[in-house]
């Protein structure tokens, strides 16, 4: 059986964290490398915050998987809510400790120390905000001592503002904001991300007028402009096996933009 | 799976939902705009019929109104029908000729022709009845001179009312604007049922003498019977308020009753 044209693209848009599928585009590169470079400066915690979807965790895996080729860095996806648990596994993972005892603040501040590593290892937490007050306390005082650079991503909401403020605001010495895409950024976005795949027949089916409807459907959130394009995409499938004649080649159908976007709850009909 | 025929349907509703309040927006806009030119057609045409009414109350009222009557302008119709009246009732009786014998009398009364005397009706006298001398015995043939033989004979009014005497007194307003004949024209054609020529010769009149009562009368019973009641009553308004006729404030009550339609 012929492999169908839209498979291959509709596998490009799962919502799957991969640095592999990080796509340039300006705005983000920009970022990208003031957070680089940020994280070269003796800096001791660095927020990287904004709104659902607009790319923090690809630009956390992004530079967990750029940095870790020259220096300790340690990326936390998830949420370790446990305060010992979590030092545990910074001491194990940086320092090469595993205490048998409970790891205290002062205990993993000793290994620290007498360790004394020539960089400043690098801690990634992804998802900040889900953090308890009293271990992000914790997290200050390590960044404080200059045992660890912490580089964290939050999102912001105005209940995360008020963590943001009460915890970071005075120590945090670089803060990058990211901002959702506008219909260009998502054209070039999809485009390079399908021609990365060598989908070209597709890509080439994106008009201003589908990437206008898109933005305007997904308000630029990149985790909402992939689940809708994942949903149009086997819509295109479903077509291709049981109507091929209703499918257009030179451009993608608004329709199924809007029937993508129903299923995928971006439109309550 | 993707439920491909439910999504259709569900889009199919989408899109009538989203499409509705544009339709409702057109359709209100469509009634307001179609609302608004019914209306301003409605004022104009109302506005149109004002000023023709306007243009002839001022017409009316650019019409000198009456100021009190002065015995110089006094209008006087002739020849007078109460006169004629009088003259009807009267008996003609023989003229007492009391120096005449008898015998030379026997001349009926009735073959003289009875000449209307203009002479004001106030200053007839009744002549006294006197049985008529015995007449001798080869007269007596004769029959009695009969009242009404001699008023039949002598008062035979031919009222010639044809169109071409119509047509000659028009002519003849025209040419002399006597508001008399104005007056005559009118109320003719009033009798007539022509209430427009009515109308128009009432005015006429007015425009040559605007103190003749009954030519405003006639003037607004005309319009009364053209249907122009409110301008009726306006016209008999500023009448009054000019002249203070009673046969103005009359007519005025009894359109305003309804009595007169």
């Amino acid at each position: 059986m012929e492999p169908s044209l839209f498979s291959k693209p509709r596998d490009l848009f799962l919502d799957i964290v991969n640095p592999r599928d990080y796509v340039q585009i300006d705005s983000v590169s920009h970022m990208y490398q003031s957070l680089k470079n940020s994280v070269q400066k003796p800096l001791k915690m660095i927020l990287l915050y904004g709104r659902p979807g607009t790319g923090k965790s690809m630009l956390l895996h992004k530079l967990h998987h750029d940095l870790s080729k020259h220096q300790k860095v340690l990326m936390v996806s998830t949420p370790i809510v446990d305060e010992d648990d979590f030092l545990r596994v910074i001491a194990q993972n940086i320092f090469g400790h595993s205490p048998r005892e409970v790891m205290t603040l002062n205990r993993f501040l000793e290994i620290s120390s007498a360790l004394s590593l020539r960089d400043t290892p690098i801690v990634l937490l992804d998802e900040a905000q889900l953090y308890s007050p009293s271990l992000m306390e914790k997290i200050r005082l390590i960044s404080d001592a200059r045992a660890i650079k912490f580089v964290i991503t939050l999102h912001k909401t105005d209940k995360e503002d008020i963590i943001a403020k009460e915890h970071f605001q005075t120590r945090i010495w670089e803060s990058i904001e990211l901002q959702n895409a506008s219909a260009e950024e998502l054209k070039i976005y999809v485009q390079k991300k399908l021609l990365k795949a060598n989908c070209f027949d597709v890509a080439n089916m994106f008009n201003d007028k589908n990437m206008k409807l898109i933005a305007a459907l997904t308000k630029g959130n990149y985790r909402e402009t992939n689940k809708l394009l994942f949903s149009l995409f086997s819509l295109y499938c479903w077509y291709e096996e049981n109507h091929p004649a209703r499918i257009q080649y030179n451009a993608i159908r608004p329709k199924w933009i809007e029937m993508a976007a129903i299923h995928t709850g971006l439109i309550h009909a | 799976m993707l439920d491909i025929k439910r999504l259709e349907r569900r889009w199919l509703k989408y899109k009538i939902k989203s499409f509705l309040p544009h339709f409702i927006a057109l359709f209100a806009v469509l009634s307001l705009l179609i609302g608004i030119s019914l209306w301003f057609n409605t004022e104009k045409s109302a506005d149109h019929n004002r000023t023709d009414t306007e243009k002839n109350i001022v017409s009316l009222t650019k019409v000198p109104l009456p100021t009190p009557i002065s015995d110089h302008n006094k209008t006087v119709l002739e020849p007078s029908m109460e006169f004629v009246q009088t003259f009807q009732d009267q008996y003609v009786a023989p003229e007492p000729e009391s120096k005449t014998p008898p015998a030379e009398v026997p001349v009926p009364a009735v073959n003289k022709p009875v000449r209307p005397v203009p002479v004001p009706p106030k200053t007839l006298h009744m002549p006294e009845y006197t049985p008529p001398p015995e007449a001798p015995a080869g007269l007596k043939a004769v029959p009695a001179v009969s009242r009404t033989v001699t008023n039949d004979k002598s008062l035979s009014i031919n009222r010639n009312e044809s169109k071409l005497d119509i047509e000659d007194l028009q002519r003849r307003f025209k040419e002399t604007s006597n508001a008399n004949l104005g007056l005559f024209i009118a109320r003719y054609y009033y009798d007539h049922g022509d209430f427009n020529e009515a109308y128009n010769y009432a005015l006429k009149t007015n425009n040559v003498n605007n103190r003749i009562d009954e030519s405003w009368i006639l003037f607004s019973k005309s319009l009364v019977k053209l249907g122009k009641t409110d301008q009726a009553k306006k016209t008999l308004q500023l009448y009054i308020s000019q002249s203070n006729s009673d046969a103005a404030r009359g007519l005025l009550d009894a359109i305003e009753k309804g009595n007169f339609k």
